[in-house]
């Protein structure tokens, strides 16, 4: 999965006038919501009316194939969700899959963004091009590429790495929980790792030069300019790539479906809503599993800008 | 892949589909109405049959065929999910038997005139009868009746000395598979073969998943706890422990079960008989030895103890009209061509999928092509059906996530499953 | 720079590029396998076939693929179309005019973008299914907006923000009129900031999976990812290993070309605004 990327930084201000009559002030909010609204309700309309929709019909035990026992039954469905082991342990796949492929991703992300940023220009445009198809790439087709390659049957990762003790030419690496988890891991970090890197080399370039030649003279290390120096100036572009990650990788469904279905505990909280609701046709059940996973989204970016004091006012670009 | 036929296949099948694109423009208007016929994948025999009963209706109606997913509990979402809006396109689909009652109670089968339903029932095997019937009528039309056997290489069982014309149970066989120094294939993937298989044990220890049925979801009595289903899940975990159980069996089905046996690596197997047309296909192609299928033995499916006959799986493919169709009476006409004798004979011999209908087996042609047509016959009076319920997707879920991985099933398990289904049956647990 | 370091910057670059190309060489290499190829356990098949394509392209799956092929494109540049329209004006508004609301916008696109798609399937599903865009075009496009709307309105405004909008006055003031100053110095300068939205915009929309599986059920909307799952062998029971690797490549195609054409605008798009201070 992708997300919008925002930009990082305070972007010059608009030229339009602050002050001036009030009638032009008026006639430019007028102009502004007539120019902005439309997408705006659209926004809404896609969005804020599900979510109404869903926090609805939680409230009801409601099964599609049997409309007519359809009944009100106020906050029972949290109640089953909350006191059900599955859900928690859902909870934990999709938070061991976040942190796994965040942390890794985060730290070959600034490799890779290192590699970039000194290549030589000659071979900058090929090194480019490269890491943008796994971002572009379909995720499903991403999924289903690692699942072949690690299949039993389909792969080469048995034959080719035989040699390392515990491979074996039986290996079935989507046969337990440890293994399924590790290849849908490789899957998310080989996708989206370029995403973080390319977010990472404009956060490079915005370290000053001034700054770093100075730290030169001081006689610091290359360790101690990159820790004192590089990362201090860079963390908000650290921090939001942080964030639209992690809410991303909370989100994981895809490679899932594709790799395992669920198979030895690897359902993330998507997956559980997606199987109360579509394939079950639970949609009062279904329901509140996915207004609870929205409240977890809502709560990670909360603590994110609270805790982390992710800027996002200067994230957006606003003041 | 059956080269010979495919192309061809592909041709009737593109043609159905341009006939039926270019009827679907012109719907409202003038000409005979097109009947939307949703589709399990096939090796396009069913596409065949569309085309050909288009053109035996005279220009009273068309056929136009639309294929549903892989798995057939996918299959069951698709079509379930369109049903539940009242979708009036869906006029004939190909409906897996176990998911037929969910379809009935839900009132989503447009129901049977009596003529139709004397005529298509007339000399079809029981089993196909039964899978076709929910709360004592018949709601859907037989089409092609399915069945496991036990196939075995015959140089395995000469090197296990084991005589595979008489019963064997899944204990004698693990002892075969020691001797001969080989592997047994089935299917402990985590899907509806996981069940298929449960179901199979438990039936033959003299149990059922469900002891009591009723239409009241909370006042379904299981039968996982009892003695059957005890010794069923120890049958399940002694072989899933048995180290002849082959490389990723809780990740095998069908396909892979069939690559194991063709590889060598496994000299017995249950499965569909899919996999004599596959072997066929596989020696016209060049890709597998003749020698390899002249090896090939087939029997009834194992036992669960020597002394309670086997119960194999039963699946197939039954046809339902749909309630909201436009045309039910058309649609029905459709479906007694679909299912006639003829065509039934021709799908098992292109498509290796097994007649409901008795006479079928005899057929000498058939015979020719599938000598194990007799045990095939044999095997579905047999069969025994999976539990029969409109939760059955719950049940059918709730056992698949208590008995995967099949070497984990212990004798708590009977007691895990019953607890699972009556507490998702009751709406107190997710799935 | 010194000769020995070079040469290791270039290694690196040539080990990023394998690693971002491995997978795709694989599942390339696995579409040209025959079915019984597929298991012989190497990367590269033993013979090269086309078998898997002509399948998809016109053999018993070509009546699974190319009308998802189809779906995928015509649903996927209509929202990518219709995301432009709509945040070309509100990204406007928020670059060059000063209104309330501005920052209410902003937050609602990024609340947007991190919105479980999950969540908004289920009631999706329901509502769809009540007013009949279940398993149809506009059914898809309008959730897609959910998608892509986000993300080309925080694009736009960062490009649109960087325009000289002093231009469009000094062009007046050189006598041409309002229509002429606005085509002939504004497009020219936002137009690549609105292209490079809608490349980004299209991939988003490209790479849906959870709507295409959930909101739609036969040929009639079916996208690509959705349709993947769905190939089949001879029988139900077979694998579909190599219809299905092929038919990625497929799809693969389309954003192998626009990253090769347009890598530079891409990254200038995903990055904007964090490069230049």
């Amino acid at each position: 999965m992708t997300t919008t990327v925002p930009p990082t930084t305070t972007a010059p201000p608009a030229t339009a006038p602050s002050t001036g009559a009030s009638d032009r002030a008026r006639g430019e909010q007028r102009l502004g919501w007539m120019l902005a609204g439309p997408a705006f309700a659209v926004m809404l309309l896609v969005t804020a009316y599900p979510i109404g929709q869903a926090v609805y019909q939680s409230l009801f035990a409601y099964r599609l194939t049997d409309p007519e026992n359809r009944r009100f039954v106020g906050l029972n469905n949290y109640g089953v969700v909350l006191s059900d082991a599955i859900w928690w342990q859902s909870i934990g796949v999709t938070v061991l899959i976040t942190v796994i492929t965040v942390v890794v991703e985060l730290i070959l992300g600034f490799l890779l963004a290192l590699v970039m940023a000194n290549a030589l220009k000659s071979i900058r445009p090929v090194v480019r091009a490269a890491i943008l198809l796994p971002y572009a790439i379909i995720t499903v087709v991403s999924a289903f590429a690692w699942q072949f390659a690690f299949d039993l049957n389909s792969g080469f990762v048995n034959s080719w790495f035989s040699w390392i003790p515990g491979i074996s030419a039986d290996t079935d690496w989507f046969g337990s929980f440890g293994s399924s988890i590790l290849v849908i891991c490789l899957a998310e970090i080989w996708k989206t790792t370029p995403f973080i890197s390319l977010l990472i080399l404009a956060g490079l370039a915005q370290v000053p030069d001034v700054l770093q030649e100075a730290a030169k003279v001081d006689g610091a290390s290359w360790w101690q300019r990159m820790w004192k120096v590089t990362i201090p100036n860079m963390k908000a572009a650290i921090m939001v790539a942080l964030l639209f990650r992690t809410l991303d990788a909370f989100r994981v469904f895809d490679s899932i479906f594709v790799m395992t279905a669920g198979a030895n505990g690897t359902e993330s909280v998507s997956f559980l809503a997606y199987r109360q609701t579509i394939a079950r046709l639970e949609v009062g059940l279904g329901s509140a599993v996915s207004v609870l996973l929205f409240i977890a989204v809502v709560l990670i970016a909360f603590g994110f800008i609270k805790g982390f004091k992710v800027d996002l006012s200067q994230a957006r670009g606003e003041k | 892949m059956r080269r010979p036929w495919r192309s061809r296949l592909a041709a009737a099948a593109l043609a159905v589909v341009a006939v039926g694109g270019l009827a679907a423009c012109g719907s409202g208007e003038s000409g005979p109405p097109v009947l939307t016929w949703y589709t399990n994948p096939d090796d396009g025999g069913q596409a065949t049959i569309a085309q050909k009963c288009t053109a035996a209706a005279n220009g009273r109606y068309s056929i136009a065929v639309s294929v549903l997913p892989r798995e057939s509990s996918e299959q069951r979402q698709q079509l379930v999910r369109r049903l539940a809006a009242n979708d009036t396109s869906i006029d004939i689909m190909s409906l897996d038997p176990p998911y037929i009652p969910e379809y009935a109670q839900a009132g989503f089968l447009a129901p049977i005139p009596p003529d139709v339903a004397a005529r298509v029932t007339e000399g079809t095997v029981q089993s196909a009868i039964d899978g076709a019937t929910w709360d004592g009528k018949l709601v859907t039309v037989p089409f092609w009746a399915n069945t496991q056997l036990l196939w075995y290489k015959k140089s395995a069982a000469a090197a296990a000395g084991i005589d595979m014309s008489q019963p064997v149970t899944w204990d004698q066989l693990i002892q075969a598979a020691e001797k001969a120094n080989t592997n047994i294939a089935a299917q402990g993937r985590r899907a509806e073969s996981l069940t298929v298989w449960f179901n199979a044990l438990i039936s033959s220890a003299g149990g059922a998943v469900i002891a009591q049925n009723s239409t009241d979801p909370t006042q379904i009595q299981l039968g996982l706890d009892s003695p059957a289903g005890q010794r069923a899940a120890q049958v399940m975990s002694d072989f899933a422990k048995s180290g002849r159980e082959g490389a990723a069996f809780s990740t095998a089905g069908e396909d892979e079960s069939v690559a194991a046996f063709e590889a060598g690596t496994a000299g017995w197997m249950v499965n569909w008989p899919f996999v004599w047309s596959k072997a066929k296909s596989g020696v016209e192609g060049g890709t597998l030895q003749q020698s390899v299928v002249d090896d090939y033995g087939w029997a009834i499916y194992p036992r669960v103890d020597a002394d309670k006959p086997a119960a194999p799986p039963y699946g197939g493919i039954n046809l339902g009209v749909g309630a909201f169709s436009r045309h039910p009476d058309l649609a029905y006409e459709a479906t007694e061509c679909i299912t006639s004798t003829q065509n039934q004979k021709e799908y098992f011999l292109t498509n290796g999928n097994p007649a409901s209908r008795s006479s079928v087996f005899s057929d000498p042609e058939v015979l020719a092509d599938f000598p194990m047509a007799p045990t095939i016959e044999e095997s579905l009076q047999l069969a025994a059906p999976r539990p029969q319920t409109p939760y059955y997707s719950e049940v059918s879920g709730s056992i698949q996530r208590e008995y995967h991985p099949p070497a984990s099933v212990s004798p708590a398990t009977g007691a895990d499953a019953t607890a699972l289904i009556q507490a998702v049956l009751s709406g107190r647990q997710l799935l | 720079m010194s000769a020995k370091e070079r040469n290791w910057w270039i290694v690196a670059g040539v080990v990023i590029v394998l690693y971002a190309l491995f997978p795709i060489a694989w599942i390339v290499s696995l579409s040209f396998k025959a079915p019984a190829d597929i298991a012989n356990g190497q990367f590269l098949p033993t013979v090269f076939t086309w078998a898997n394509y002509s399948q998809i392209l016109t053999g018993d799956a070509a009546a699974l693929f190319l009308p998802a092929l189809r779906n995928s494109f015509g649903i996927c540049l209509i929202a990518t179309f219709l995301a432009c329209i709509l945040s070309m004006f509100a990204a406007y508004a928020i670059a060059r005019l000063d209104f309330k609301g501005k920052k209410l916008i902003l937050s609602t696109a990024l609340a947007v973008a991190i919105f479980p798609v999950i969540s908004i399937v289920t009631p999706l599903f329901n509502l769809w299914r009540l007013i009949g865009l279940y398993d149809t075009w506009p059914g898809l496009i309008i959730p897609y907006l959910s998608l892509t709307l986000p993300l080309s309105i925080w694009t736009m405004s960062a490009f649109f923000r960087e325009i000289p909008w002093e231009m469009e006055q000094a062009a007046q003031v050189d006598g041409a009129t309002s229509w002429q100053a606005f085509r002939k110095v504004i497009v020219p300068l936002a137009a690549p900031g609105v292209f490079t939205t809608a490349i980004l915009a299209f991939f988003l929309a490209w790479n849906d999976f959870v709507y295409g599986i959930s909101l739609t059920s036969t040929s009639a909307a079916r996208p690509v990812p959705a349709a993947l799952g769905l190939f089949s062998g001879a029988s139900q029971f077979e694998d579909p290993t190599g219809a299905t690797a092929a038919a990625a490549v497929v799809v693969t195609i389309p954003v192998i070309i626009l990253v090769l054409i347009f890598q530079r605008r891409i990254v200038s798009g995903l990055t904007n605004g964090a490069v230049k201070g």
